[in-house]
Parts: C-alpha cells; sequence; structure tokens
C-alpha cells in the first residue's frame, strides 16, 4: 500500500495522468475471448505504431490447490509491438473466475502507463457487475449456439454489455445465433434510445477484426470518466473484502460511503489507512462487554 | 531374322527360352544391367556461401544429385534475424532467408541439369517458390526442374516437429503444389510420403508401412475432393507420389518390407482409384538408412551398420530405391565433417559401380521363404491401413492421438528390449570393451565445429537485401498472399512473386500464420491426466498456502519453452503439476526467444522460470535469460532448466546462474515439485514443515 502510494505520487510529480480507457471483454468459458483478444490486440498495435496496450487477463483459480493455470499468454506473439504491449495473468482467486482481488489495482497502474486497457474475464453471473465498473465498455463474447444466449438473458447479464460480438461466426449456426441474439435484444433492452452494436467476428479466419478493432480505436477518442471514478466501487469492494459486513455497515453508517471517504482522505491509499484506523479505534472505544 | 537358315533359328530359339528363364541376359544377349540411383549425401550448414562450395565439392567427387539440409529457423518459417532463430541459426543445416540467399546456395550449379532434394516441411511451399524463382531469374526451364519437397506434415505432427499449421490448412498446401507441379515442372515430386520418421519414433516394419500408406491414400482422397483434376490428371498425380523411407540394420527384413511395399501400393491403387496405367502405380522411393541405430560408443561399427542398410534397399531390383542418401559414421556425435560424408560416398560409389549388383534382374523372385515374408508384412500392414482409413483417415487418426499411442509403445518396448540384452547392439549391450579409437584422436576429436563467422554473414546478408528491396512490392506480394490463403485459391504463383519481390522466410511464414493460425498437438495442457494425488499433494499444498503468506502472493511460475524443436508434452506437464500442488502457473507456450521468456516473467512477476529445452541450445539460451533478466532488473527471479541436457554441463549451467537443472532421469513430478518449492522456501527463509523438528 505504502508502495502504491509513492508510485501514484511520482506520477502526479511528472504530472502523468491515469486516462487510459478501460475495455472489458467477457464472455463464458469457450467463445474464444483469448484468441480474439490477440487478434485485436496485433490488429490495433500494427495499425497505430504509438497507441500502447495493457492487457489484463484474469482467470480462475483451482477450487483444490489454489493453483491455477493461466495459458492466454501462448496467444500473443507480437512480432512488431516494441515495447507498445504489457501482458499481466491474474488469478481470479475464486473458481468461478470474474475479477481477481488485485485486478482494479493492477488496471489503475496501467491507467498511467498505456493508452488502452483491455480487462479479459470470464463472465459467469456476479463477475459481469464487476467488470462493469472497472470498465468504460464492456463487450460481452457469445459464441454460435452456445446456448448462452438464453442464459445471459436470465441471468439479467444481457443488460450489461455496451456491444455483443458474436465470435466464430466462420462456423454454420451464426447467422441462427444472430437472429436469436438480436430478437432477445429486442425484449431484453426496450429502454436502449440507439441500437446495442453486434458485431460480428472469426479470430480464426480474421472476419470482422479490422471492425471492432476499429470500434475499440474510436473509444480512445471519446469522453470517459477515467479510472479515478471507479474508485469508490472498488474501494467498497476492498473494506467487504478486509472487514465483511462489519466493515461495509461502518463504511455506510459512520463514514458517509466510500465517496465522501475518498474525497475526505484525499485518495485510494490515505482512505484505506484512515479506514483501517477509524474502524480499530472504534472497535477499541466500544464499551466492554459489547463484544463476545 | 529372315536370312537364318532353320538350324539357326531353331539354335537361337533355344538361346532364347533359356535366357527367358534365367533372365540373365537381355535379348542382345547383354547382362540386364541397371541404372544407379542417385547418389546423395544429406548436407548444408552455416551459411549458404559454406553450403554452396560443399555441394560442389560433393558433385565433384562424383555425387549425383543434392539433399539440401536446412536449419530449423528456416524449416520452422523463421528469418535469421527473429530473436528466437539466434541460437539456431546455421546448426543443423543451411539458413535461408530470402532468393539472394537462395541464388548464393546454387551458384555454379545448373538446376535444368540437378536432381534437388529438399529436406523441408512447414515452409515447403516457400521453398519450392524460391527454387522456381531462381530458375527463371537465370532464364532457365522451370518444366526441366527435377527434384522433391520433402513436405510431409503427417510425419511431423507424429514425430518431427517442424510443423507450423493446423493439418487441414497443411494438407490444402500440399495439395496446391501437387496441382502447381503437375504440369508446371512434371518432373518434380511436390512431396515425399515419410516413413523414415515412424521408423526412428519406433515404428515395426507393418506399422511403418501402413502408416506411410494411408498417408498417401488420405493424400490422393484429398486430391480427388478438391476435383482440380480431370481423370487423366489425377492419373498421372497418383505417379507423382513418391516415398521417403527409412532401412534398418535387420536388412532382410527391411528388404522384404520394400518389397511388400511395391505390392501394396500397386493393389491399393487399382482397388481404391482403379489407376489403369501401370507406370503410374510404380513406387517410387529414396531412401536414408536408419540413424536411430547410430551408436555413440565405438562409433566406428556404425561404417558397418550403415553398409548392411544400405544393402537392405539396394539388393532387390524391383523394389529397388531411387535415391539414397547414407549418413556418416559419427552422425550420433554431431553434423559429418566432409571427410566423412566422402567415406560415406565411397561406399555408394563401390556398391554400384565396382560390384555386380546392378548387372542381374530380381535376386528373390520365386524365393519361398522371401514371399512368406512378405506377405506377413502386407497382412499385417493391410489391416492397419483399413483401421486408420475407417477412422477417416491420417487426420483424424493423429487427432485422436491413435497413432502417436502405437508409436509410443513400439518404441518403449524396443528401448526395454535393448536394456534387458534381448536385443543386442553391439558395443552398447554387448562387447562394450574397446581399445581406443584412432578416428576420434585427431585434434578435432572426430567432430565437426561450425565456423561462427558464416552465420554473422548471414544476418548481414539478410539486412543488406532488406535494404535494397521495394518495399512496396513487397508489401502488395505478401497481401496477394494472404488474399489467395483467404479466398482458397492457390498460393503458389502468389508466393513465386513473394521470392522475386525478396520477401523473407519470416514473413512469408508470419503473413500465413496470420491467416492459419498456428498448430497446437493434441497433447495440450488442458487433456494432461496426472493421477497425482495423496499425502505428499497434501504437504506441498500447505508448504504454498505457508510461502503465499510469507510472500503476500501466491508464488508465480512461468514455464516455457525456448528453442524450436516442437515438442511440449515437458513443459505441459509442469505447468499441470505446479497448478495441482498450488502454484499461479503462466504457461507461455512453445518456439519461444529468451527475450520472450524474459518479458513472460518481467511482466507477469514471476517467482521462478521453469524452461524446458530440447534442442541442445540450452547453455546459450539459459545465458540469454540470465542475462535478459540482469538487464531488466529482475536477476531475482530463479531460473530452472528441464531437458536432454549431458552432466557435463550442469557445471556451466550453475555457474551461468541456473538454479536447478532436470533431465528425463528426474520423472518424479513430485520430487520436482518439492525441490522447487524448497526453493522458494530457503529463499524467502520460510521454515519448511517439520524441518525444525527433524533437525
Amino acid at each position: 500500500m505504502e508502495q502504491r502510494q509513492q508510485v501514484v505520487k511520482a506520477f502526479a510529480a511528472r504530472g502523468v495522468e491515469p486516462d487510459a480507457i478501460v475495455l472489458g471483454v467477457t464472455g463464458t468459458p469457450g467463445s474464444g475471448k483469448s484468441s480474439l483478444v490477440a487478434r485485436l490486440t496485433t490488429h490495433l498495435l500494427d495499425h497505430d505504431h504509438s497507441l500502447r496496450i495493457g492487457v489484463v487477463a484474469v482467470d480462475p483459480s483451482s477450487h483444490l490447490s489454489g493453483g491455477s493455470l493461466l495459458g492466454d499468454r501462448t496467444r500473443l506473439r507480437p512480432s512488431a509491438s516494441s515495447g507498445r504491449l504489457f501482458f499481466r495473468s491474474q488469478a481470479s482467486a475464486t473458481e468461478l473466475g470474474g475479477l481477481g482481488p488485485s485486478s482494479f489495482q493492477v488496471c489503475r497502474l496501467l491507467a498511467y502507463l498505456v493508452d488502452m486497457v483491455l480487462v479479459e474475464t470470464v463472465g459467469v453471473g456476479q463477475s459481469e457487475a464487476d467488470v462493469r465498473h472497472l470498465a468504460d465498455q464492456v463487450y460481452l463474447v457469445l459464441q454460435p449456439l452456445g446456448g448462452d444466449e438464453v442464459q445471459f438473458l436470465k441471468a439479467g447479464i444481457i443488460e450489461v454489455p455496451h456491444a455483443f460480438v458474436l465470435n466464430k461466426c466462420d462456423e454454420p449456426q451464426a447467422q441462427q445465433s444472430l437472429h436469436h441474439l438480436q430478437s432477445s435484444l429486442w425484449l431484453a433492452r426496450p429502454f436502449d434510445t440507439e441500437p446495442v452494436p453486434v458485431f460480428q467476428t472469426s479470430a480464426k479466419t480474421g472476419q470482422g477484426i479490422g471492425e471492432l478493432a476499429e470500434a475499440m480505436a474510436a473509444t480512445l477518442h471519446g469522453a470517459h470518466p477515467g479510472i479515478v471514478g471507479r474508485e469508490p466501487y472498488f474501494f467498497e469492494r476492498w473494506v467487504k473484502d478486509e472487514w465483511g459486513r462489519v466493515g461495509t455497515a461502518y463504511l455506510e453508517r459512520s463514514l458517509g460511503g466510500s465517496a465522501d471517504c475518498l474525497v475526505r482522505s484525499g485518495g485510494f491509499e490515505a482512505a484505506q489507512r484512515d479506514f483501517h484506523d477509524r474502524l480499530v479505534a472504534s472497535l477499541t472505544r466500544a464499551p466492554v462487554g459489547a463484544h463476545p | 531374322m529372315l536370312w537364318l537358315d532353320a538350324g539357326q533359328a531353331a539354335y537361337r530359339r533355344d538361346v532364347t527360352e533359356q535366357r527367358a528363364v534365367h533372365r540373365l541376359y537381355d535379348a542382345d544377349g547383354e547382362p540386364t544391367r541397371d541404372k544407379p540411383w542417385i547418389i546423395r549425401t544429406y548436407a548444408g550448414h552455416s551459411s549458404p556461401k559454406a553450403s554452396n562450395e560443399l555441394y560442389r565439392k560433393n558433385l565433384a567427387a562424383g555425387q549425383t544429385g543434392l539433399s539440401i539440409a536446412f536449419d530449423l529457423p528456416t524449416q520452422c518459417g523463421y528469418s535469421s534475424d527473429d530473436p528466437i532463430a539466434g541460437p539456431e541459426i546455421g546448426k543443423v543445416g543451411v539458413p535461408i532467408n530470402t532468393l539472394d540467399d537462395m541464388e548464393f546456395l546454387f551458384e555454379g550449379i545448373p538446376l535444368e541439369q540437378m536432381n534437388t532434394s529438399m529436406t523441408i516441411n512447414g515452409t515447403a511451399m516457400w521453398l519450392l517458390a524460391l527454387y522456381v524463382a531462381v530458375a527463371r531469374e537465370r532464364g532457365e526451364d522451370v518444366t526441366k526442374l527435377t527434384g522433391t519437397t520433402q513436405n510431409d506434415l503427417v510425419k511431423e505432427y507424429l514425430a518431427r516437429g517442424t510443423y507450423i499449421y493446423p493439418p487441414t490448412e497443411s494438407m490444402r498446401i500440399i495439395a496446391e503444389m501437387y496441382e502447381f507441379c503437375l504440369d508446371a515442372m512434371p518432373k518434380w515430386n511436390a512431396s515425399n510420403i515419410c516413413s523414415y520418421h515412424l521408423q526412428e519414433a519406433g515404428a515395426t516394419p507393418a506399422q511403418e508401412l501402413a502408416f506411410a500408406l494411408a498417408n498417401a491414400l488420405s493424400l490422393l482422397d484429398l486430391l480427388e475432393q478438391r476435383g482440380h483434376f480431370t481423370p487423366e490428371q489425377f492419373e498421372r498425380a497418383v505417379g507423382r507420389i513418391s516415398f521417403f523411407v527409412n532401412a534398418g540394420i535387420r536388412f532382410v527384413e527391411e528388404m522384404s518390407k520394400m518389397r511388400a511395399f511395391v505390392e501394396l501400393w500397386d493393389e491399393l491403387l487399382v482397388e481404391r482409384y482403379g489407376v489403369q496405367d501401370e507406370k503410374y502405380r510404380r513406387f517410387r522411393y529414396g531412401v536414408q538408412v536408419n540413424s536411430l541405430g547410430l551408436t555413440e560408443t565405438q562409433p566406428e561399427n556404425n561404417a558397418w551398420r550403415i553398409l548392411l542398410e544400405a544393402l537392405g534397399v539396394t539388393l532387390s531390383r524391383n523394389a529397388r530405391c531411387r535415391a539414397l542418401q547414407l549418413p556418416a559414421w559419427n552422425e550420433a556425435m554431431s553434423l559429418p565433417r566432409p571427410w566423412d560424408q566422402q567415406w560415406s560416398l565411397r561406399l555408394q560409389q563401390i556398391l554400384a559401380y565396382e560390384t555386380d549388383l546392378l548387372e542381374y534382374p530380381d535376386i528373390f523372385d520365386g524365393s519361398p521363404v522371401i514371399e512368406a515374408k512378405v506377405a506377413e508384412l502386407k497382412a499385417g500392414a493391410r489391416e492397419e491401413v483399413d483401421r486408420i482409413m475407417e477412422m477417416g483417415g491420417v487426420i483424424p487418426a493423429i487427432e485422436s492421438g491413435y497413432m502417436k499411442s502405437s508409436l509410443v509403445r513400439s518404441m518403449s518396448e524396443r528401448v526395454s528390449r535393448i536394456n534387458t540384452g534381448d536385443q543386442i547392439v553391439v558395443g552398447v549391450n554387448r562387447w562394450t570393451e574397446s581399445l581406443p579409437s584412432p578416428l576420434l584422436s585427431g585434434e578435432d576429436r572426430g567432430i565437426f565445429k561450425l565456423d561462427e563467422s558464416a552465420i554473422r554473414d548471414t544476418v548481414e546478408h539478410l539486412e543488406a537485401t532488406k535494404a535494397r528491396r521495394d518495399p512496396d512490392r513487397v508489401a502488395r506480394a505478401l497481401d496477394a498472399l494472404q488474399q489467395a490463403a483467404r479466398d482458397g485459391t492457390s498460393m503458389m504463383e502468389p508466393s513465386i512473386e513473394c521470392a522475386l519481390a525478396r520477401v523473407t522466410t519470416g514473413e512469408w511464414a508470419g503473413a500465413l500464420r496470420e491467416v492459419f493460425g498456428e498448430y497446437r498437438p493434441a497433447t495440450g495442457v488442458e487433456g494432461q491426466q496426472l493421477n497425482l494425488s495423496g499425502d505428499r499433494v497434501d504437504a506441498l499444498r500447505a508448504r504454498l498456502d505457508a510461502l503465499t503468506d510469507a510472500l503476500g502472493h501466491r508464488p508465480r511460475l512461468v514455464v516455457g519453452k525456448p528453442g524450436l524443436d516442437g515438442h511440449s508434452n515437458g513443459a505441459e506437464v509442469i505447468a499441470v503439476s505446479a497448478r495441482h500442488v498450488g502454484f499461479d502457473v503462466i504457461y507461455s507456450g512453445i518456439r519461444l526467444s529468451a527475450e520472450e521468456i524474459v518479458t513472460s516473467a518481467v511482466e507477469e512477476g514471476a517467482d521462478v522460470i521453469g524452461a524446458s529445452v530440447l534442442s541442445g541450445s540450452h547453455v546459450a539460451l539459459a545465458e540469454q535469460i540470465v542475462d535478459g533478466l540482469r538487464a531488466n532488473g529482475a536477476g531475482h527471479i530463479r531460473v530452472v532448466l528441464g531437458g536432454i541436457v549431458p552432466e557435463s554441463d550442469f557445471e556451466k549451467l550453475h555457474a551461468i546462474g541456473v538454479r536447478q537443472v532436470y533431465t528425463p532421469a528426474n520423472y518424479q513430478l513430485l520430487d520436482i515439485m518439492d525441490a522447487i518449492v524448497g526453493m522458494l522456501e530457503s529463499d524467502a527463509e520460510v521454515p519448511p514443515p517439520g524441518g525444525a523438528v527433524a533437525s
């Protein structure tokens, strides 16, 4: 935590802002996310010779051993990126996937160093919510007739993404799946003012990669809140991970919520330290007999 | 013969009948002398210029064809300036980067008059395009070019390891080369169906027959399905299928195997495709005799082994090879020196020109023993061919792991027969005592040393070509190549244009990698079942949990395979075991440069790098990895190395900074895990569990 604060200060002293755009790529296992991200990254780097990209690939950990096998790196062999690509694998520390405990911090650091951060996660249930809070744009990757369309509808996840990617569009059932998805969208997102983009890609043949990559590159020029705006959610998550329900209750009732906390303390690490000190003090000041 | 009188005519008839029975002479009363096979030596090293000198010397010494050995980067589709190529340039063959290199390689050698065999597979289309481009630039007649591109990816997946693209795409490349060559280069063998490497991987004679024939049938099925040939063209294409065969020390059985090949091929072509013309059903093959059986101890004995193996493929006229290349006596120790190659060349010349071998018709026709042996081999092979074709051909049989596991079983049987002494290998498991060999006592100890300056020249030539060429033409040529790859049209002419535009080997292969992707064999990390469980696993998991607390993070292990051979099994097994005991494992894949492994380890915040090296370049790669880590301020990342490492190199590796070295002798996975965890514990000053109590 101390080191992190020093790093942040050092960046501030040099006038470097954490202004990278953060894009989330999520989808079920087997939808071909890793190959797709590899293709997109290569395309983006080849077409913009000043662009710097950070990839954070999160994969599930083994429930039994706590260990993990992170193999997404094998798909990427950038030839001419010459230091413009940074790739970090992360274990989710849970069996289902989603973001790992330090994913936010990794993205926060990368936001100072690169122009675009791609966060790749296994999307099952809760983790979509996490990605939505971390990323400025969320891309949900589906595969033809994987049956995911129905599953995503059920989980309410269809409401999350800013765009859909129908991958493996070279497969025979692709057209049918496209119709299925479009009709589901009409029903599930009646309040969209504009139609949600649906990209059709094939990481295998390269079809559609160019269009999707260009859409991603275009987000670089749009306004986005920046990673600092993401801090309240992840501060709350940190409190919950570290202190459980007692911590969450204390944050809400006694400190007026995470946004206030961050402002008062003047930064993430300072807020973490202040929170720790205050909570510990409040617990030790509690009247004798209040706790077993 | 109308002017002969009756008596003379009768006499003449008698002699003719007699000659027909013995068939010793032709109608003119001359011995039925066979043409000698093409005499070659598998050669190439260091640089195009050095190899060209070698070829010219070999041709002057009486060699009648060339057999080109390429280095691993060229075979795997990387240019010499790719970081992954560094330690391998010019090691096992000649590096070819651009058309300029190819012109150097064949300088002073008229292509129209040469028979050139190229041992090239993943990049076969590219090397053929370069060869054609040399002929076009020189104004030679392309239709006269004679030779072979090896171009058999099936055995690459099974045994040899220099594949690049997935099976479907690889088979398409092979098919397009047949389609191109049929009329444009009618004397060229677009591919060689290889049984050679199957024997090296342990195949029995019946397996060798069956796998090779099934491979050939699968290719012909594909050519038929593609529908680019008229029936007449298809029949001619059948006649272009040639084979590359191994010959082992059991030379009577090997000779019978060759006769079985000839008969089976003829029968299968009639049955399956109804090929009418007999000449298109002829089994044509080239040979390199067995390297697997050559020994490192008492290497001079290999000279006799090579001679006997050569007999197996030359004795039977009806099943005689069309081209022969013999290894050198010291091949198990190093690349051959020019003198070693000359010695093997002289053996072929004595056999072909000094003995009476070529003067007779087939000397085994009518032998009941040979006929029985051939029938037995054919029956076994037929059964196996049917099984594979029922699976849908060789590609499904590879993808399901069927062929690989058959070979692994045969190989382990062979090794155990040698270990138990049931199979005698002279000088290895019998009569191992030997007087000191004068062949090994020369200044060079019988070993070939590469000229490192030649390798530097190669990289400089590449830079010079790149500086000279027209970048627009290069870009257009590569675009056209990719377009053809996507459209499904022939990539052959676009490849020739790439060659003329001075595209590099790495650029050509890279452009197709972008479209086709890269093949990863079925034995991937996902499928591994290691059956590791029990108290030792539980104990290791507890120790990793303790380390996680002490370090503030779960220990991270980057596993990767630097070097160009495709054997990923070792690395995968280590990755899976490490995850199983509780490491966060980052598997970074195969065919990596040292630089890529360093980048992975730094970006991933690794505690340990586990590198698997089988290519023999472990010292150079270890140096590059350790130096790279230091240069990136990551000297704290520990390096452990596994692979085929001779004990004599252990000290060197430790001096470089490699912490632990594992060889095939360390086959207990949990022992390896134990040692890696122990190293982390001692570095972090975490006491191993029970350590305090025990001491």
